[in-house]
């Protein structure tokens, strides 16, 4: 079950990064044609992003202390130092930025020049954050893989 | 053509954003240096990154719907050139403080 509930935040996390890249694509060519996915799509970045957050939030919360001494004990232990401390706080920010973005995708970004510039800034810091985040998730599972590896059999 | 506003809570949330990322990473610092804090947080809900990140999510929206407030229900009034401008920066100060704490500080 821990590992389903890990590779599920991975999962959202990776949905609201595509959701992201693909708005920014379809802001640059935003019309009354596609005014309405652009929508649903900014919408269905910040509920990724949210479903993403609690399950990472539960796991970080109940089963994260046992993966943190594996890495502490491990020769990288700034997996956890480092990018886990760093991850856990910038996430905060990226779900802030995510629960923007519907609001800021609401205005009419077809005729809306100022609206548009603000939602490809927020989409192309959304998918940057994401790609951070998720590149610190590889650093801490390689943390604990090294960990294990290095336990005296 | 004159530009077309944006909307009162896209100004409103905006400011909240770069605000509460800011205050996110100052969180960070003051738990991290002092124990009596972290312990206080970690009492009021179990545990001090769920206390920390209901005070970020909660006051997000408590500023977001505040600042959608003045000029009788209008909202704050700025360029969405200055929004742009204060949004990337709370965003990357936030960023770079919590980073940089754990990289040099900490």
């Amino acid at each position: 079950m821990n590992e389903i509930i890990l590779m599920a935040h991975v999962v959202f996390g990776v949905g609201c990064l595509l959701a992201a890249v693909w708005l920014f694509v379809d802001v640059l060519n935003a019309s009354e044609a596609n005014l309405l996915r652009i929508r649903r799509v900014s919408w269905a970045a910040a509920g990724f992003m949210w479903v993403a957050f609690v399950i990472a939030g539960y796991w970080y919360v109940v089963s994260y202390h046992a993966d943190k001494a594996i890495i502490l004990h491990g020769p990288w232990p700034f997996a956890h130092s480092f990018f886990m401390e760093t991850k856990e706080h910038l996430v905060i920010m990226l779900l802030l930025m995510t629960t923007y973005l519907p609001i800021a995708a609401a205005n009419n970004l077809a005729i809306n020049r100022d609206a548009r510039r603000l939602v490809l800034w927020l989409t192309a810091g959304i998918a940057l954050l994401a790609l951070l985040v998720e590149g610190h998730g590889a650093i801490i599972a390689t943390g604990v893989k090294l960990g294990l590896l290095a336990k005296p059999h | 053509m004159d530009s077309i506003p944006l909307s009162k809570y896209t100004v409103s949330f905006g400011l909240s954003l770069a605000l509460c990322s800011v205050v996110n990473a100052l969180i960070v610092v003051v738990k991290e240096k002092s124990p009596a804090v972290q312990a206080a947080m970690q009492k009021m809900t179990g545990h001090h990154w769920v206390t920390h990140s209901a005070i970020v999510i909660g006051l997000f929206l408590l500023c977001g719907w505040s600042f959608a407030l003045p000029n009788g229900g209008q909202g704050l009034r700025i360029t969405a050139n200055r929004l742009i401008g204060i949004v990337t920066a709370g965003v990357l100060a936030g960023g770079v403080i919590i980073m940089g704490f754990y990289l040099i500080a900490d």
